[in-house]
């Protein structure tokens, strides 16, 4: 890590020559409430200052709703071509959680098996990381990513009277370097940087009791009222997952032309709350009810994944919450399973 | 590392089918087919090779994909078989095809982690429900490829009725050999049959292999496994000594799009064969 500080006046003058230079995508307004990451074409779409977003930023760029993976041509002989996408773009204002959101699926798109299509996209992402106020239903606190650690090219935080920069790759300095005059950060600067992460953390007022979950969880898990409970008024619709940064499961369905010789494999987002995620030919479903997938979805986002890179599948943003049409809450299940098991 | 070339940086390989020809199809019953299939591509054809247990995914142009598990000997390596049963979309429409069509193959996939080796020198027991003979099929041939480095072998198979009795020839030639034995129960005998009638669990407490020189290979539908396993544990056996083949929806095979997962596992990947040990804990698996 390399930290530079710049003068607020550069700000603009090198968001202006990103946007002029490079595919810019950043938070823009979109109604009273919530922002959505667009390609912007003038600083004056420009809003770091957001709050809520529905589609995590990075996903949706990077695993984007629907992809094409392959086409082919039904002929004599059958052709098949695999299609990579991938181009340079600069993604700007995405907040921590959101980059550690992108860890994980970076992290998980690359365990055993490589999954090119999202590699090629990733290597050419430029992430330029802000903070961003928490909305009242983020917990990021609590799963430790209200902080990103790596994942960015470059982090600005917006101190008093200058830009404190956290420079993550050797691309991040270059382009730096390449549009404005920066200077290296003093242990002064550093002291206003600590005052400020401690200023920033205290705005995270939800708190959940996931240090206790790993565990707990195993003796909540058998216990049906519990779950008939939490899952009552689930509507089985998958919303939760649609928001979520770090879900990643994902159908691969083939397409026909109408001329019946061209084809092709769509990679489209699953959910695991929907009743066919575990059916198989022959009709048995190997997860049949509503509590049964929400406890898997738990399960999946606080457990699995700390076993398998001792790291959560959740970072807390509060998406799943706010989207949820049943008002299920998982900082509020997470504390109940707390509540449960403690005496 | 390994330095790509922009071309190469450029070619996904994890979704990608490769093309391959049915060259035969034989029909097992009703409802069952095998289909013999050979690469389309030389070097594919000569670079594949499986391991007992193993599945791939095979695609039918235009309508998708789905798992099979690969039914014949690893010894073979120009073509391989799989056994099909029409119970979906694309195992449907495979059924409908005709020897020469051509479908789209990636794999293998999965461990292949039936513990062909560490049975060496033991006695090998095999229990089958129904379609579940299918996945055991590669690993019976290899084992009998290599007989003499295997003790006592037994086979119990269980199925409907007579006539949904799968790879005939084969138990008739398993038969005639003489130095592996099978045992088969039906649930709804019709008049021509000698065998035994009902669940094929109720033979298990009949086998006298000492347990602690056996290893037990367990296939069939979800709800067989837990009667299957209170027999072996009655008889002795350890879970390290039980292995299990589990279904599940398993989409991409490589671990992605995680429709097969069971708490820290991903049976294409970590599967789809098990011991009991790893399993046992495991909620939902069994």
């Amino acid at each position: 890590m390399l930290y530079k500080v710049m003068s607020k006046g550069d700000y603009k003058a090198f968001v202006k020559s990103l946007i002029s230079n490079y595919e810019f995508i950043g938070p823009k307004r979109k109604d009273k409430a919530v922002h959505d990451f667009v390609s912007i074409k003038d600083i004056s779409e420009l809003d770091t200052n957001y709050t809520k977003t529905t589609i995590p930023p990075a996903k949706k760029l990077l695993f984007p709703p629907t992809e094409k993976l392959i086409t082919y041509e039904i002929d004599n002989a059958i052709k098949v071509k695999p299609i990579v996408e991938s181009k340079e773009i600069v993604l700007f204002g995405i907040n921590a959680w959101d980059i550690n959101g992108m860890n994980f699926l970076d992290w998980f798109f690359t365990t055993d098996f490589v999954d090119d299509n999202y590699m090629a996209k990733r290597k050419k992402l430029i992430v330029i990381g802000m903070d961003t106020d928490p909305t009242e239903t983020n917990f990021a606190l609590s799963m430790g990513s209200e902080y990103a650690k790596d994942g960015f090219d470059l982090y600005l935080t917006e101190l008093k009277d200058k830009y404190f920069i956290r420079i993550g790759t050797t691309r991040g300095n270059e382009l730096l370097n390449k549009y404005i005059k920066v200077s290296d950060a003093e242990a002064e600067d550093f002291k206003k940087y600590d005052k400020y992460m401690d200023d920033y953390r205290k705005k995270f007022k939800l708190d959940v009791a996931i240090k206790s979950f790993y565990d707990n969880f195993e003796i909540i898990y058998n216990d049906e009222k519990f779950w008939k409970k939490v899952a009552r008024d689930c509507y089985s619709c998958g919303s939760c997952n649609l928001v979520c940064p770090t879900c990643f499961c994902f159908n691969v369905r083939d397409d026909m032309e109408i001329n019946l010789r061209d084809g092709s494999k769509i990679r489209e987002w699953d959910s695991c709350m929907v009743p066919d995620y575990g059916l198989v030919a022959g009709g048995h479903n190997f997860r049949p009810n509503k509590e049964n997938r929400l406890k898997q979805r738990y399960r999946c986002k606080l457990k699995t994944f700390v076993d398998k890179f001792g790291t959560y599948a959740c970072v807390g943003c509060g998406r799943c919450i706010e989207t949820c049409l049943a008002k299920i809450s998982i900082a509020e299940d997470i504390n109940s399973v707390k509540k449960e098991v403690s005496v | 590392m390994v330095l790509k070339t922009q071309d190469e940086e450029n070619k996904s390989t994890l979704y990608v089918p490769d093309v391959a020809r049915i060259t035969r199809i034989e029909k097992l019953s009703s409802t069952e087919k095998v289909f013999k299939i050979v690469f389309d591509d030389e070097e594919k054809r000569n670079n594949f090779s499986f391991k007992p247990g193993q599945f791939v995914e095979l695609t039918v142009f235009g309508l998708g994909e789905a798992p099979f598990s690969i039914v014949s000997n690893p010894s073979n390596r120009d073509f391989f078989k799989l056994c099909v049963r029409d119970a979906g979309n694309v195992s449907g429409a495979l059924h409908r095809m005709e020897e020469g069509s051509k479908v789209g193959i990636r794999g293998p996939f999965g461990n292949g982690y039936f513990p062909y080796q560490k049975m060496k020198n033991h006695n090998v027991l095999l229990i089958a429900g129904g379609l579940g003979i299918a996945p055991l099929m590669s690993l019976i041939k290899y084992i009998l490829h290599y007989r003499e480095e295997y003790k006592r072998i037994l086979i119990i198979y269980g199925a409907v009725n007579p006539k949904s009795i799968l790879f005939k020839y084969e138990i008739q030639y398993w038969n005639n050999r003489g130095d592996i034995s099978i045992c088969m129960s039906v649930d709804n005998p019709d008049d021509k049959w000698t065998g035994e009638i009902g669940a094929c669990t109720k033979l298990i407490p009949r086998v006298n292999f000492p347990a602690e020189d056996t290893y037990a290979v367990v296939c069939g539908p979800p709800i067989m496994y837990k009667y299957v396993i209170k027999e072996l544990e009655e008889k002795k056996f350890l879970p390290e000594q039980i292995f299990l083949s589990l279904e599940r929806r398993m989409e991409c095979g490589v671990g992605k799009c995680n429709h097969c997962h069971i708490g820290d596992k991903v049976v294409c990947v970590d599967g789809p064969v098990f011991s009991l040990w790893e399993i046992e804990n495991l909620k939902e698996a069994i």
